[in-house]
């Protein structure tokens, strides 16, 4: 396995294209297009909850407001959370990014089973549509993670949350598998293991996360529906079972769920930073291992959302320092970065400005999770507002910085146009700004006891809610200036060309967009792509820009 | 439940259980030198296979399970 | 797995039979591993539900709860030898493909099924007693609550796989398979291996445990 085949008759082998619009474009098995389905179904979820944020915000600006019933803002924030999680920020970064970028770094023409992808898609939209359908019957109340008893006397949507979060589990999973084995087997001649993109072997512990996690709350919602709906006793206390069960086997997956959303973005910070700094990775093997290191800790720490639950005290220990060693791979990568920076010609495109600001808040978020690992210190901190703040600077400032650096970076290959370098700087700007005065208060409101999932809140936190409010309402608009910078682009942006910013991996070789192979001839490795100012490490390429549109590469080392 | 029906199901499983036992070890061995995944994936489902012989030909006996005390 | 509806099946034209060797070695790898990604993945949904078992059993201090005598030992023990002795002819349908037996081939899964068949009518036996007899419903009780659910999830797997089982019993009568390329015959024995080895694991838990 660690030396990929060197010779394969699957990788010689072209398909015919695809004929007509339905096989090309809906109902396609290429990853690039799958992939783009993925990042549009995904921004149009992200921007259905990004709404009911703003619901949240706005029955938040005064402690007593009845903008909202207790009723139907326990179902808002209860949806928001669950679409973020499942519906926005996992399908982005596996089913995204994933599918459209790391077959192209590794080589290959598809991913391995590119049917099983392509269903894998199409059970996101009706299970988004599952889940939004309960809005119709009462959604769910308790919140994204749905703690029995509650969720056991909840509205009727609750059952249908378990069904469209056990459907989209079943596309998450088959993902994990696909990518595990794309990787494992479908690599070009010559990239061992330790030749391989980062991102690639981000995407690979995400993968095995994907793959081993997801089946694990299968089961727990499994449970749920059969209690809700036939009576087995499983979480009900009256009946003899128990809501720590729940929480036991629903952390079990929503922990390593949370690597599930940074590892990928991890990968993409390895590869924007190099690129725009003209040098080499640093620490690349530490980087590398780590992730996998950050995977097989991710499936240890699960109880660390469980210290005020009432379960074995004896547990609190184990639990709290296995948390904290994850800190330790998590830490390497950060100074692995910085070292990549230092010393660097730095480039202040838009894509590098989301991969430094990400530097600085998914640091912030991973300090105040280092807080939280505390047991003492959870004990005041669970469930207020310090929580909040800690996994949004985490998932926003961590995920989603990694997620706009990625459009930007890898924009021009997909669509052979520019982003508006002038936009993007606003919006930076405007984003990284304003996601600071929105989260960063809350870890205040939170030390102070204001509780999360409250409607009204005691007038003490009055001025600084609003203050957040207010910050959320332009945090939503900087996406706005996304969506125009996108809009710009595909009409007056730039021609992009192959490889508009000197980068070294192999997506960059091909013509953008890639045409529906991938590659003319599956080039040879001969080494890393980090190497800057050393020659190309491919054999092979020749024949991939003949005749394209946009001219050739830039050569290695040269802006 | 009868100590006919007893006898029978503890004869029964005695006699297929030890032919299946068995069977998984010679096959295990016979497989022992093959290497690709399938194969060991095989060895070691045959073998989880010989333990679960065990374990029935264990409660049938009275060795293993709450009736045995085990 | 020679599963028509693969691109490069319908390409090659009648399924796998007209590609390269090389190729449909190095299809059949992914295959394979995908395959046995799947299995442990399938692991994985066994042991919550095993977890969750343990857990709620842990709850009380007498098991089965009061009132369940639970399910019957000799008669699983019995009912459990049927299934392993399945999983050993199955191997035997495999290795008597291999070495080109196809009269024999088709007697060992025949048996097979049938084995399979009496292993889930054995469950369906020990449902009822439960039952009717005992009282102990899938909703009275955190016993019936973790014994059916995954004794009928494992009877699920089970199920399935007697239909696999069949479905590859028409491919060869089809002429699907040959001696060299019978990939979809190595996963129906891994699959069927597998759903043995998960009863190994329930019956300790349940029976013996």
């Amino acid at each position: 396995m660690a030396v990929a085949a060197q010779h394969s008759p699957l990788a010689e082998h072209i398909h015919p294209e695809p004929q007509g619009f339905i096989r090309k474009y809906v109902f396609s098995i290429d990853h690039k297009i799958i992939g783009i389905q993925y990042m549009v179904t995904g921004l149009i979820f992200f921007v259905i909850a990004g709404c009911l944020a703003e619901l949240i915000r706005t029955q938040l600006l005064n402690g007593n407001a009845r903008f909202l019933t207790p009723d139907q803002y326990n179902e808002v924030y209860s949806m928001h959370g669950t679409a973020m999680v499942w519906f926005v920020t996992i399908p982005l970064v596996t089913g995204g990014f994933g599918n459209i970028i790391m077959p192209l770094m590794i080589g290959a023409r598809d991913v391995a089973f590119p049917w099983l992808n392509m269903l894998s898609f199409w059970l996101f939209p009706p299970a988004g549509a599952l889940l939004f359908a309960s809005f119709l019957v009462g959604a769910p109340e308790a919140g994204w993670t749905e703690y029995p008893p509650v969720s056991l006397q909840g509205p009727p949507g609750t059952t249908l949350w378990c069904l469209a979060i056990i459907l989209i589990g079943v596309s998450s999973t088959l993902t994990g598998l696909n990518f595990m084995v794309t990787i494992f087997k479908m690599r070009a001649p010559g990239m061992t293991l330790t030749r391989m993109p980062l991102f690639v072997w981000a995407q690979f512990a995400t993968a095995g996360l994907n793959m081993i996690a997801t089946v694990a709350l299968s089961a727990a919602l499994s449970a749920l529906f059969m209690e809700r709906v036939f009576g087995v006793p499983f979480y009900d206390p009256n009946h003899g079972g128990s809501p720590i069960l729940w929480q036991h086997m629903f952390w079990f997956y929503s922990h390593p769920a949370v690597y599930i959303f940074i590892l990928p973005a991890f990968g993409i910070i390895s590869e924007v930073l190099p690129v725009f700094a003209r040098k080499p990775i640093y620490g690349y093997k530490m980087i590398a291992f780590s992730s996998v290191t950050i995977a097989l800790l991710g499936f240890m720490v699960w109880a660390h959302h469980m210290f005020t639950s009432g379960m074995a005290p004896w547990l609190q220990l184990p639990f709290m320092i296995l948390t904290m060693l994850i800190a330790i791979p998590t830490g390497i990568k950060i100074w692995s970065w910085m070292g990549t920076l230092w010393g660097g010609v730095i480039h202040y495109t838009t894509a590098m400005l989301f991969a430094m600001g990400f530097l600085i808040t998914f640091t912030i978020g991973g300090l105040t999770g280092i807080m939280l690992a505390a047991v003492p210190a959870d004990l005041h901190e669970h469930g207020t507002y310090f929580v909040v703040a800690h996994f949004h600077y985490v998932i926003f400032g961590g995920t989603f910085m990694g997620v706009l650096a990625g459009i930007y970076y890898w924009w021009p290959k997909v669509t052979n146009r520019l982003l508006s370098e002038k936009i993007g700087v606003l919006q930076f700007w405007l984003t990284f700004i304003f996601m600071n005065l929105t989260f960063f208060p809350m870890h205040i409101l939170g030390l102070e006891g204001m509780p999360r999932r409250v409607a009204v809140y005691a007038p003490q936190y009055t001025d600084m809610n609003r203050f957040i409010s207010i910050s959320s309402y332009v945090l939503a608009f900087t996406f706005v200036l996304l969506f125009i910078n996108m809009a710009w682009s595909l009409k007056y942006g730039k021609k992009a060309g192959p490889n508009p910013w000197g980068a070294r991996t192999l997506e960059w070789m091909i013509p953008s967009p890639p045409p529906y192979y991938n590659f003319k001839n599956i080039p040879a490795v001969l080494s890393g792509p980090y190497d800057f100012g050393s020659p190309l490490p491919y054999i092979g390429l020749e024949e991939e820009l003949e005749k394209a549109p946009g001219g050739g590469p830039l050569p290695a080392g040269a802006h | 439940m009868s100590i006919l029906q007893a006898t029978i199901e503890q004869t029964l499983t005695l006699y297929f259980g030890v032919i299946v036992f068995l069977t998984a070890i010679v096959q295990t061995k016979n497989e022992w030198g093959k290497h690709a995944l399938e194969d060991n994936v095989t060895k070691l489902l045959l073998i989880l296979m010989a333990v679960g012989c065990v374990e029935a030909i264990g409660a049938t006996l009275g060795f293993l399970g709450h009736h045995g005390g085990a | 797995m020679a599963v028509a509806g693969g691109t490069l099946e319908h390409e090659h034209g009648a399924g796998h039979h007209e590609m390269s060797d090389a190729l449909y070695e190095e299809i059949r790898g992914h295959r394979l591993l995908g395959f046995t990604l799947f299995l442990i993945s399938d692991c994985i949904l066994f042991s919550a539900f095993i977890f969750a078992y343990l857990y709620l059993r842990n709850t009380i201090d007498h098991w089965p709860p009061p009132g369940i005598e639970g399910p019957n030992l000799l008669f699983g023990a019995l009912n459990s030898v049927v299934l392993f002795g399945s999983g050993a002819t199955m191997h035997y349908a495999l290795e008597s493909w291999k070495h080109g037996n196809t009269k024999l081939f088709y007697r060992w899964l025949g048996l097979t099924l049938f084995l399979g068949l009496w292993f889930l009518l054995g469950q369906g036996y020990e449902y009822s007693d439960l039952y009717y007899r005992q009282h102990a419903t899938w909703a009275g009780s955190i016993f019936g609550a973790s014994f059916f659910t995954l004794t009928g999830l494992h009877g699920f797997h089970v199920f399935v796989g007697l239909i696999y089982l069949s479905v590859v019993w028409l491919q060869t009568r089809a002429g699907v398979y040959t001696r060299q390329r019978f990939f979809g015959l190595t996963a129906a024995t891994l699959y069927w291996h597998f759903v043995d080895v998960i009863w190994v694991f329930l019956f300790f838990l349940f029976y013996i445990f």
